[in-house]
């Protein structure tokens, strides 16, 4: 105990370098854990966005595309379907529901998605957790929507609350379809998925929006139609985007998938989630271990910088050393001593890192939520995390054998004898 | 003084410059007598249709394998021990696969239809299997249920509830 008193009154006595050589170590086992966080949250939160839907349907792409476009909001279409293969999709005998959804518009960067009704019941996420309202009900008007939560709370919205979604998916949108408003119905409960950043309307709203476009402009003066004069109009949707498919028996499930895939009425594509978020982890798998790589060297480097700290001072410490021995002490002392010293230098650092890390995570979180839909929540670290901890603490001894090595071979006359 | 000069007439034309821009809004980039045009009721891409006008001249669409492939009664209730790749169905938060079918191979063969439903098991194991790559074999361990229907509405095939789910190792030659 003694020994630890000494490592830290020493340190004490160079607070400047040791707090430096903390910070070092600090940012250092910050940037691990954020990047080991990050990693795992994102495969979590893509892992839990879609659960239960056994096919999705949308033009020939590629599965990784098709499926981010149209469950995590991410890219856009290739092209639409018909509705025609959406009604002989739905009537397949194997098909236990479809849900039709088509995407294309936002409001203040947050897309817009019509579907229909069956949606609030057969889509699930997280391991089979259905959508719940938090207020209201879906939508029933052609001109009703049912925002997402995180979409209400952000841009402050209320049951009732008018909005005008506009044309494409920018965020600062220059093309409103300003003349046809909605009106708010339902806001859904919090699910941590996508569905939170989305506007839900139905088909026939979505056809609605765009009934007096013509050749991709808005119509003008004359050709313009009112909400109202849109409501008589026939809505039924000619084209949608992707169709989420649950199945009677899941091992009909490549019997159906290439059955889409051969449709002869027009190019569908047919994908398994689970097969498609496995190829993009493996995408994904090889930036993050690059990542993963790379912080784990930037440790490396803070704990090489605090090496190199206390190797400087073992010279400028030969007094303190000999001074030490000459008391009494024993080789040994001074060799625990360094040891001792390089472990608390690193335990700090550790625990700084630690503690910026979640002020960091606390800062940002909502603004990561908000701009990259990612939660990152503030939970204890996990058995891995401390597992890399714990190897940053024990790298650190082994790094304090080294100056220990050096002081317990100098001899006591070393740091006496004062040589000019 | 010609210089003095200049910067006034610097001075002098920067402001009505800036003064003489006219903000646009794109609907007064067309005109206004221009003829409304008539709306079509075709969808995005009409021309798919001429697949349906073709599908009547073409060979019918993959003859599928049968749904309801006969299974063998006598498996059902052993225990059993079967090697396949993994298909994932459903994946938990930490990316373990709970609910896959077994397949004896894997899909990248588009030239053939699928293997009919006796050659999938649908196998649930809460535990997880971590899977790397959708390319790596795996040995499925438990009871094997075989279900005959003659209907496409319930599970036709083999279902397991696996005890061990491990990976597949080359036999030495």
């Amino acid at each position: 105990m003694y020994l630890l008193r000494l490592a830290l009154a020493s340190l004490n006595n160079r607070k400047f370098t040791a707090l430096l050589t903390m910070l070092a170590i600090a940012l250092s086992v910050c940037l691990l854990l954020a990047v080991e966080r990050v990693r795992s949250e994102a495969r979590s939160s893509f892992a839990s966005t879609i659960s239960g839907t056994d096919l999705i349907v949308g033009a020939r792409s590629g599965s990784v595309n098709l499926l981010l476009y149209s469950v995590f909001r991410i890219g856009n279409a290739t092209n639409n379907i018909r509705w025609s293969s959406y009604e002989w999709l739905a009537e397949n005998p194997k098909v236990k529901w479809a849900i039709p959804i088509s995407l294309g518009d936002s409001h203040r960067g947050y897309r817009v998605m019509g579907t229909d009704t069956g949606y609030f019941q057969h889509y699930h996420y997280g391991r089979g957790k259905s959508l719940q309202l938090a207020k209201g009900r879906p939508f029933n008007d052609v001109f009703d929507v049912v925002l997402g939560a995180e979409v209400a709370s952000a841009l402050n919205y209320k049951l009732g609350d008018s909005i005008v979604l506009a044309h494409g998916v920018s965020e600062v949108s220059l093309t409103k379809h300003d003349d046809k408003p909605f009106r708010v119905s339902g806001i859904l409960a919090q699910t941590g998925t996508p569905v939170d950043r989305t506007l839900h309307i139905s088909l026939g709203g979505i056809e609605a929006l765009h009934v007096d476009w013509q050749n991709g402009v808005p119509a003008q003066s004359k050709g313009r139609i009112s909400s109202d004069q849109a409501r008589a109009l026939n809505l039924q949707p000619k084209a949608i985007t992707a169709v989420l498919l649950g199945l009677n028996s899941k091992i009909a499930t490549f019997a159906l998938q290439r059955q889409i895939n051969e449709y002869s009425g027009e190019p569908l594509q047919a994908i398994l989630p689970g097969v498609a978020l496995q190829e993009l982890w493996s995408l994904m798998g090889t930036a993050e271990k690059a990542l993963f790589v790379v912080s784990l060297f930037v440790v490396l480097t803070g704990l090489i910088g605090m090496l190199t700290a206390i190797l400087t001072s073992l010279n400028e410490r030969r007094r303190e050393m000999a001074i030490l021995r000459s008391v009494g002490a024993r080789p040994w002392h001074i060799a625990s001593l360094l040891i001792l010293e390089a472990f608390s230098l690193a335990l700090a650092g550790v625990l700084l890192g630690l503690l910026l890390l979640y002020l960091g995570i606390a800062v940002s979180q909502g603004y990561i939520q908000a701009n990259y839909g990612l939660y990152l929540p503030l939970s204890l670290p996990g058995s891995y995390e401390w597992s890399l901890l714990g190897a940053i603490l024990a790298a650190a001894l082994l790094m304090g054998s080294v100056p220990a090595w050096r002081a317990y071979r100098q001899s006591l006359s070393d740091g006496l004898s004062i040589r000019l | 003084m010609p210089r003095y000069l200049l910067v006034l007439l610097f001075l002098s034309i920067t402001p009505s410059w800036a003064a003489d821009v006219r903000e646009l809004t794109w609907s007064e980039m067309i005109p206004p007598d221009a003829p409304v045009q008539e709306t079509s009721d075709a969808p995005i891409h009409d021309l798919s249709k001429l697949a349906d006008i073709l599908s009547a001249e073409s060979a019918p669409a993959a003859t599928q394998q049968s749904p309801a492939a006969p299974v063998v009664p006598s498996l059902d209730g052993q225990l059993v021990k079967l090697p396949g790749y993994i298909v994932p169905l459903d994946v938990t938060d930490d990316g373990k696969v709970t609910e896959f079918l077994l397949v004896p191979y894997f899909g990248a063969c588009i030239h053939v239809p699928p293997p009919p439903s006796n050659q999938i098991v649908l196998v649930k194991f809460p535990k997880g299997v971590e899977l790397d790559a959708l390319y790596e074999p795996f040995w499925i361990q438990g009871p094997l249920k075989a279900e005959n229907s003659s209907s496409e509405l319930a599970d036709a095939g083999y279902l397991m509830d696996a005890d061990d789910v491990y990976a597949y190792q080359q036999p030495a030659e």
